[in-house]
């Protein structure tokens, strides 16, 4: 293995090569940190592999997921770079694709399209018999409101996905541990008081006092994206991309399941809906597969812990529970991941129908271990998730049995 | 030349002697630490960023700080972490009672500005961790800021500045620069994923389980009177309980400091052989959960079987 000749100014290049390397593989490798790498590469013993290796691992690397990663692209372009760019080529296949002209959003294709045909008389199709703005009849809206996702026509599909996020999920809140200083509250503000009374010769006129301030509770959301809840995800998606909004930077945590666990969270932080749920497609390598709900908690306990926050998250679990692993297995995921969280709700599209009872084993399962169960397969329930959300917060975790609501 | 060597150019060199004393030096206290693992802390000493150190429960990122603060004969000063975590905690805060009496005391005949000067002296400030570590004289102090991922988002968004420069603004004194930049260990046991900005600023070490040999070697170190074929069972047992597929079982594998604590227990007990039976009357040293002693039952044989 040649590191290159610091002479011949190849060692520099060289860090930077596979630094780019690196950002290429998803890794956060900046100017700044390949120039820290340089500088603690001067601090170790450069015929020591491993000294080596560290020294890069601790400047180039800042998060645990990306360790495999650098290992790999490590062994390789220490040993040979062109080794190194099959093997990334092969970590992200899609790096080969090449680049087509920017595609218009949908929205943007359906702007584009009204402009162009103004007044133009053409014969509608069935599905537009519905208008598609914003000023429609209140009793479409009722009619939509009550729809069925999985029955409505292209138009009304993409209409109800905008009412969705028009919807606003309003997380309940919980005290924070920081104050604010505030007219009313139950702790003085002595930094406050103390300039009062410097003011004022000793004396206080008020007294500045502070209170607890309230946050959010943490969100941590499983979609699954299987052949059966295809549809149902992408419209949940986007009215959760919306109404959680001011959460994106910390509070909210969003993962598809199909076969496999996907972390949406960057998809998710961008701000547009359509060009997340182009990101998600992207992302979601098992969009209408099978289904394994067990092996996605066991994925997120492994990897992404973290998105549990100290057992105050609020987890909301989007399937119809038609799992195909053992329930066994998904029972002690289940408990672990009921344990962890402050409520568990389970979204479930199945409730369409009034007879709906969960006797497949993974609905089953499901149906024990969660708080609640909600149906959420119309805008009606959609708006309604957000008091039930409120609702649960108000009963005792573990004093009072588990209930569903089949509304 | 193997493969596990570097040439750089037509130099080959050997392992470097700072890092090897470094390993020396706290194995001296008891703490193993692997060749990356000094590497990191290396790093951070020489290049004077902080080392953020991040694994799962019980692997030692703790004890490496106080390690570290040992054998350095620097003075550790720990800041613990929470949610709800303020600066008043952590760095500075007036003593507001002794303000009070001062300007109590005052006479009348002073101006409002006078008293303000007189009762915003660092004598009636109350130093928390963070302005200790700056304030501390060479050889400057460990500055241990433990579980980081528990503190909320407007403390680490505070952290930046402070680690960033080493310095703190106080509106009524002016700035304080480190005297002698501490040497900063942060923990973190992932509840949360820090923010990029605050990993920037550090290096990085993530830190495993020690392996069987290191692990043989902390026992018996933490635990003289530990028999050595005990020893090695403890260290046959855990390690297969963290390295098999059925971990995933339990809600938390026993840690390092775990392991020393049960061994700890069975020298207590005169255990010269570890069975099933005094496992099980012992597993809760080594798990804090009911449902992870149950789980432990069943694979009881499997864990105990002879090494190959």
């Amino acid at each position: 293995m040649v590191l290159g000749d610091a002479r011949a100014g190849k060692f520099a290049e060289n860090l930077t090569g596979f630094g780019r390397m690196l950002r290429r593989a998803g890794l956060r490798v900046d100017t700044s940190r390949i120039k820290l790498a340089q500088q603690a590469l001067t601090q170790v013993d450069l015929g020591a592999r491993i000294e080596v290796m560290a020294a890069l691992e601790s400047t180039l690397v800042s998060r645990h997921q990306d360790r495999e990663v650098f290992q790999q692209l490590f062994d390789a372009y220490f040993k040979d770079p062109e080794i190194a760019r099959q093997l990334l080529a092969q970590l992200l296949p899609q790096s080969k694709a090449s680049k087509t002209p920017a595609q218009r959003s949908p929205r943007a294709q359906e702007a584009l399209h009204v402009i162009n045909q103004p007044n133009r008389k053409t014969p509608q199709p069935r599905e537009d018999e519905i208008k598609l703005d914003a000023a429609m009849s209140a009793s479409d809206r009722e009619r939509l409101r009550h729809a069925d996702f999985e029955g409505l026509s292209a138009s009304e599909y993409r209409l109800v996905e905008r009412l969705a996020r028009e919807i606003p999920l309003s997380l309940p809140r919980h005290n924070a541990r920081r104050y604010r200083a505030a007219n009313r509250g139950d702790q003085i503000y002595w930094p406050g008081l103390m300039r009062e009374l410097a003011r004022h010769d000793g004396e206080f006129l008020e007294i500045a006092r502070v209170t607890r301030q309230t946050q959010p509770l943490p969100l941590l959301v499983l979609v699954d994206v299987s052949g059966s809840m295809e549809r149902y995800a992408r419209l949940l998606l986007a009215f959760l991309h919306q109404a959680t909004h001011d959460l994106r930077q910390t509070r909210r945590a969003v993962f598809a399941f199909g076969t496999q666990l996907t972390n949406l969270n960057k998809a998710f932080r961008l701000d547009d809906a359509d060009a997340m749920l182009a990101s998600v497609n992207e992302a979601v390598p098992d969009f209408g597969g099978g289904t394994l709900i067990s092996e996605a908690i066991r994925c997120l306990r492994q990897q992404y812990r973290h998105a549990i926050v100290g057992n105050r998250s609020i987890v909301l679990i989007i399937s119809d529970g038609l799992d195909t692993g053992d329930p066994a297995m998904l029972d002690e995921q289940m408990a672990w991941l009921c344990g962890q969280a402050r409520r568990t709700v389970w979204l479930n599209p199945l409730l369409r129908y009034d007879e709906y009872q969960p006797l497949a084993g993974g609905a089953q399962v499901l149906a024990r271990r969660v708080d609640q169960m909600l149906a959420i397969h119309n805008l009606a329930h959609l708006e309604s998730l957000a008091s039930a959300l409120s609702q649960l917060l108000h009963r005792t975790k573990r004093s009072h049995p588990r209930s569903r609501s089949l509304s | 030349m193997t493969e596990s060597e570097v040439k750089v150019g037509s130099v080959n060199l050997g392992v470097s002697p700072a890092i090897d004393g470094l390993i020396a030096e706290l194995a001296t206290v008891g703490y193993f630490a692997d060749r990356r693992l000094a590497t990191a802390l290396h790093l951070a000493i020489s290049l004077g960023r902080p080392l953020l150190l991040e694994g799962d429960p019980g692997v030692g990122k703790t004890e490496l700080a106080k390690a570290l603060a040992l054998v350095r004969q620097q003075k550790l000063i720990r800041l613990q972490c929470y949610d709800g975590l303020e600066l008043r905690d952590a760095l500075y805060e007036w003593n507001h009672s002794a303000q009070l009496i001062h300007l109590r005391a005052s006479s009348e005949q002073r101006s409002a500005e006078d008293i303000e000067r007189e009762v915003y002296q660092p004598r009636y400030l109350i130093r928390r961790p963070l302005l200790q570590a700056l304030e501390e004289p060479a050889p400057g102090a460990v500055l241990l800021i433990d579980e980081v991922d528990r503190a909320d988002e407007p403390f680490e968004a505070f952290l930046l500045e402070y680690l960033g420069e080493y310095q703190v603004t106080i509106p009524e004194l002016g700035t304080i620069r480190a005297m002698s930049t501490p040497v900063t260990i942060l923990t973190s046991n992932r509840t949360r994923e820090l923010h990029d900005a605050i990993k920037r600023r550090c290096l990085f070490h993530w830190l495993d389980y020690p392996d069987r040999d290191r692990e043989m070697q902390i026992l018996q170190s933490q635990v003289p009177d530990l028999p050595d074929k005990l020893s090695s069972q403890i260290t046959g047992f855990v390690q297969r309980l963290r390295n098999r597929p059925f971990a995933d079982a339990f809600s938390r594998t026993p840690g390092i400091a775990e392991s020393v604590e049960w061994a700890k227990a069975l020298v207590a007990l005169n255990t010269l052989q570890l069975d099933p039976e005094i496992v099980q009357n012992t597993a809760g040293v080594m798990f804090k959960q009911r449902e992870d002693i149950q789980a432990l039952e069943p694979l009881l044989d499997e864990l105990l079987a002879p090494q190959n």
